[in-house]
């Protein structure tokens, strides 16, 4: 079963490919009609993503040879990919919350395989996490529905509605921290690095290059960029810059590779999320797109660097320059180096950060990922290698074929994106302003090397793990609950209990 | 409102709503006559042929709106009326399905007894169970207060034993916790329905709905139903009964208890205030019905977190999962015209009644195979059982989905619909509970699903086997619980679907 894993993405492959702009599906009738349609931005991330799936596919199928569960991993993993996949073609309200469920549940069910006690506690916050997410979401969604003329909850109308909902600021308010969650907007980031490092390498792949992006593709999705919100969008803007900086900083006070990549993608959500706010404070309908590309760009570098990590662990023997030297060209891109495919990415949103305070911070972030990134490749050369094994040929292929579609494919995709030529991104202008911070973020990474191991260590999960004394105090509660039901399940309780009721119920009548 | 007799066209198909009630009877007189050796073969040939008799009445309403027969001719108030709209026909046809997956799973436990002068259990099943059909069927197409006295008193009789089918001292005592409890429920009950009697002269529905009007004899007589009614549904903080009920339960008996008994009575409540009494309802006493079924959704989520044994974790799952059907008071109140209004919360509620009963029969059934396997139920030593027992975890889990409210399942349907009710109605604090309450429920499910999938702390002992076809009805019943909310998808389907509008219709 796990062999063929890598061939189920392939219809949403296909589907990217030939029916963006296609009529919308729709299924059934009066009360609830299902929508399928694909629009630009999602045609993008459904694409890349469904590769990295693909990728990934065939990466776990060589990883759990002779593994246990394998079957069960199979299932969620199908899950997961049905989900997420599903998710860039949802067009209305119930499916899009559907998709998220069945990628939630599958997810969750991913983070949780290699059964160690981290595993589960890494699970048991993801899984708590998203519900809570859903919880928000759903209550969001239905208040958006309650607004919506006619009986169709297709997700156009519901923005269209929500731009001239008089409880647009509560409705938008409760999307955002549903689909933040999802992105990992700090506070809400925790769930983030607890759960890609524990799960298994092909999972935590898919889990930080594509389900991430169901927080973005929701953010896309709603935000009414058409007209301009100053104030909500530069909120928005600041919490996506204060996560970018919060995950590099974090990042890189990180020991384990996996969780350097984790907390990088922390930090790259916010960026996008900084995009998408700029361009609801500016009322840019461009900001969507250009989101979505940068975001297609970290699908395919982030799903690409978690499969280098487990080539490296299974013993990279005469191989180490077919990890590493991608791996440095990825992680330079990640920052934006030019002639890479991340150069393309940051010329995407280069307009969306403007001039000014945010051009800056938007250079200032490239920097500071490009010293997380290379933290991250110290920590990969250096990591622990099983003695002279060699990484079976079954790992490496689908790594090297991620690398070369991050290094690659943003070029070939920028113009059918729609976001214009592609011949800017290599003028001199456009290349020095690339090029800068990168150099400034690896002479950064170069004066803190070694360094790096004295900083103060923060547990994986920052936030959640300082939290943890709270539960003592649920458990409390339960427990006074217990005695208050032993209280109320005995028989002159309940018979007064009863009577009280029936008079409070003849008082309110009479009252009322 | 108008009367019964202009609306109904008389005897489209009524007919089958006195078979739904007399068909059951018949079978359990015929259990009693035939004994043990006959019983279980005459429970598993009436369940289908009931199903059938469900069916053909959902089809009935389909087509007409509503379906109404005069119990020998004669029209309110000289006869009785019984009726069956969208509520009646959805409830039927659950009942029906419940009751035979429940017949079904029992076959094992209570098929028909292997030595002479065993199976008094078997005997005992077979007729609580017919009998608590039987019942539940009267309450959902009776149109007579009293009628519906009978049939709250039938169900009753017919559920104690089901608690102590064993015979042993802590189920008996369970029984008659429950047996006491409900009778001061039906004590409460008629009191209120004399009163209506004594000021208004009449116990039919539709003509009490035009009479009746706001005094004391009416607060009175609304207020000691409605407890009593309360008491019965085991509504926060009247629910003293069901957990012991359930501790002893033969597994099916805990699924029709808390899938089908506890909804007869809720049934009556919607009933009695929807239709008997629209217009005394007050913003503050559908606020205050409103309070206890959110105390019942956090207290109840709040304690199955607690419990260490499945079985009582299911149980108080049930506790809260009954305070979501009370939110359709407050939800349903229109405060501007000063009386409750059929729409999208009633189609919620009665989509909450729908896929929990599913639901839930399906948790108990998979909870029973699950302590057969293992020969205990305590959640600690469930290590392992993911991949000794995939199917009832899977059918657990499924079931679950539901409880919680992801879609597509029944359970979202119904949170979708009172949440919509919620927000047009303004009231956001009945929606912090529900999303609140799906929190907690997701947290219990997912402490179960955990330990299941965890190796074993120590290698297990052998698990007893379990028969596959035992496994595939609970499997059923989650898929159905499920796929319901996909219902919505056809357009108008009385009974199975989101059906707001068709719930509207029917009551106008």
């Amino acid at each position: 079963m796990p062999r063929l894993l890598a061939l189920a993405p392939l219809p949403a492959l296909a589907a990217s490919l030939i029916a963006a702009g296609a009529p919308r599906l729709s299924i059934g009738g009066t009360p609830l009609v299902l929508l399928f349609g694909l629009d630009a931005p999602g045609a993008l991330l459904l694409g890349v993503a469904a590769l990295l799936w693909v990728a990934a596919g065939a990466y776990a199928a060589e990883y759990l040879r002779d593994g246990a569960h394998a079957g069960r991993f199979a299932a969620c993993w199908l899950l997961a990919a049905a989900g997420c996949l599903g998710l860039f073609v949802a067009a209305d309200l119930v499916s899009l919350y559907a998709m998220l469920a069945m990628m939630t549940i599958g997810a969750g069910g991913l983070v949780i395989h290699d059964g160690t006690p981290r595993a589960w506690r890494a699970a048991a916050t993801y899984v708590g996490l998203a519900l809570l997410a859903e919880s928000v979401l759903l209550v969001g969604l239905v208040m958006l529905a309650a607004e919506m003329p006619g009986p169709g909850l297709a997700i156009d109308d519901a923005v269209a509605t929500l731009a001239a909902s008089p409880h647009r600021d509560t409705i938008l308010a409760l999307l955002v921290a549903g689909f933040g969650v999802k992105a990992g907007l700090v506070p809400l980031h925790v769930w983030m690095p607890l759960a890609h490092s524990a799960a298994p390498v092909p999972a935590s792949s898919v889990l930080s290059g594509a389900v991430v992006k169901a927080g973005i593709i929701g953010l896309i999705r709603f935000l009414p960029t058409g007209e301009a919100m100053p104030a909500a969008g530069h909120l928005l803007a600041v919490a996506g810059f204060v996560t970018a900086f919060y995950g590099v900083a974090v990042g890189l006070t990180q020991r384990h590779p996996k969780a350097v990549l984790a907390y990088s993608s922390v930090s790259q959500m916010g960026v996008v999320v900084a995009v998408l706010g700029l361009g609801l404070a500016a009322g840019d309908g461009g900001a969507g797109i250009a989101a979505a590309f940068y975001a297609a760009h970290h699908v395919l570098v982030k799903g690409a660097l978690f499969l280098a990590v487990g080539v490296a662990a299974a013993g990279a023997q005469g191989r180490r320059g077919w990890v590493l030297a991608p791996a440095l060209l990825l992680c330079l891109g990640l920052g934006g180096l030019p002639f890479t495919g991340g150069a393309v990415a940051k010329f995407a949103v280069k307009d969306a950060f403007g001039t000014g305070v945010t051009a800056a911070l938007s250079a200032a972030s490239a920097a500071g990922t490009t010293m997380l990134m290379l933290h991250f490749l110290r920590r990969l050369a250096g990591a622990e290698v099983k003695d002279a094994a060699r990484a079976p040929t079954g790992l490496l292929l689908p790594w090297l074929a991620m690398a070369a579609a991050a290094l690659l494919l943003p070029w070939f995709l920028y113009v059918p994106a729609g976001l214009g030529t592609v011949g800017g991104a290599t003028g001199l202008e456009a290349t020095w302003n690339a090029f800068w911070p990168v150099a400034l973020g690896a002479a950064f990474a170069f004066a803190l090397r070694g360094r790096a191991d004295h900083l103060p260590k923060v547990p994986e999960g920052d936030i959640a793990a300082a939290l943890e004394p709270a539960a003592g105090l649920t458990l409390r509660l339960g427990a006074a609950l217990e005695g208050l039901d032993a209280d109320l399940r005995r028989w002159t309780v309940a018979s007064v209990g009863l009577v009280l009721v029936a008079v409070a119920i003849g008082w309110t009548l009479w009252r009322g | 409102m108008t009367l019964l007799a202009e609306t109904v066209a008389p005897a489209a198909g009524g007919g089958w709503l006195v078979a739904a009630i007399i068909f059951p009877v018949v079978a359990l007189l015929l259990a009693v006559a035939g004994g043990a050796r006959f019983a279980a073969r005459v429970g598993v040939l009436a369940l289908p042929a009931g199903l059938a008799i469900a069916v053909a009445i959902a089809d009935g309403v389909a087509k007409h709106g509503v379906l109404g027969y005069y119990v020998g001719g004669w029209a309110p108030p000289l006869g009785i009326a019984l009726r069956a709209d969208v509520l009646s026909a959805a409830m039927l046809v659950t009942t029906a399905i419940v009751a035979s997956g429940a017949g079904l799973y029992a076959l094992h436990d209570f098929g028909p007894p292997r030595e002479p002068g065993g199976g008094r259990q078997t005997l005992g099943f077979w007729v609580s169970l017919l009998g608590a059909w039987a019942a539940l069927n009267l309450a959902f197409v009776g149109r007579d207060l009293f009628n519906l006295y009978v049939a709250l008193e039938l169900l009753t009789f017919a559920a104690v034993p089901l608690v102590c089918l064993d015979g042993r001292a802590p189920t008996l005592q369970a029984a008659l916790r429950y047996l006491l409890y409900a009778l001061v429920g039906s004590v409460l009950y008629l009191l209120g329905a004399v009163l209506l009697y004594g000021a208004f002269g009449t116990l039919d529905v539709e003509l009490l709905a035009t009479v009746v009007r706001p005094e004391p004899a009416a607060w009175a007589a609304a207020a000691l139903m409605t407890a009593g009614l309360l008491a019965k549904t085991a509504l926060f903080p009247l629910h003293l009964w069901l957990p012991p009920a359930h501790a002893g339960a033969p597994p099916a008996a805990s699924a029709v208890l808390s899938a089908l008994v506890v909804k007869g009575s809720f049934f009556i409540v919607l009933r009695l205030w929807f239709d008997a009494l629209p217009g005394l309802a007050t913003a503050m006493a559908m606020q205050f019905i409103g309070l206890l079924g959110a105390g019942a959704i956090l207290y109840g989520s709040a304690l199955a977190l607690r419990q260490s044994r499945l079985k009582l974790l299911v149980a108080y799952s049930t506790v809260a999962q009954i305070g979501y059907l009370f939110l359709v008071f407050p939800l349903a109140f229109d405060a501007s015209a000063g009386r409750l209004v059929a729409g999208t919360a009633l189609a919620g509620g009665l989509l909450q009644a729908v896929s929990h009963a599913f639901a839930k029969a399906a948790m108990f059934m998979s909870a029973g195979l699950v302590a057969v396997a293992l020969g205990h139920d305590r959640i600690e030593g469930f290590g392992g059982l993911a991949r000794a027992r995939p199917v009832s975890l899977l059918a657990f889990a499924l079931a679950g989905v539901s409880l919680v409210g992801l879609p597509p399942s029944g359970g979202f349907a119904a949170k979708w619909l009172l949440l919509s009710a919620a927000v047009e109605s303004g009231q956001w604090w009945w929606a912090v509970v529900i999303v609140l309450g799906g929190l907690l429920t997701g947290a219990y499910l997912i402490l179960v699903l955990m330990r299941a999938l965890q190796e074993p702390a120590a290698p297990t002992a052998s698990l007893r086997p379990v028969a596959a076809w035992r496994e595939a009805v609970p499997l059923a019943l989650a898929l159905l619980a499920v796929l319901l909310g996909l219902a919505g998808l056809a357009p108008f389907q009385p009974g199975a679907g989101t059906g707001a509008v068709a719930a509207a219709e029917a009551f106008q």
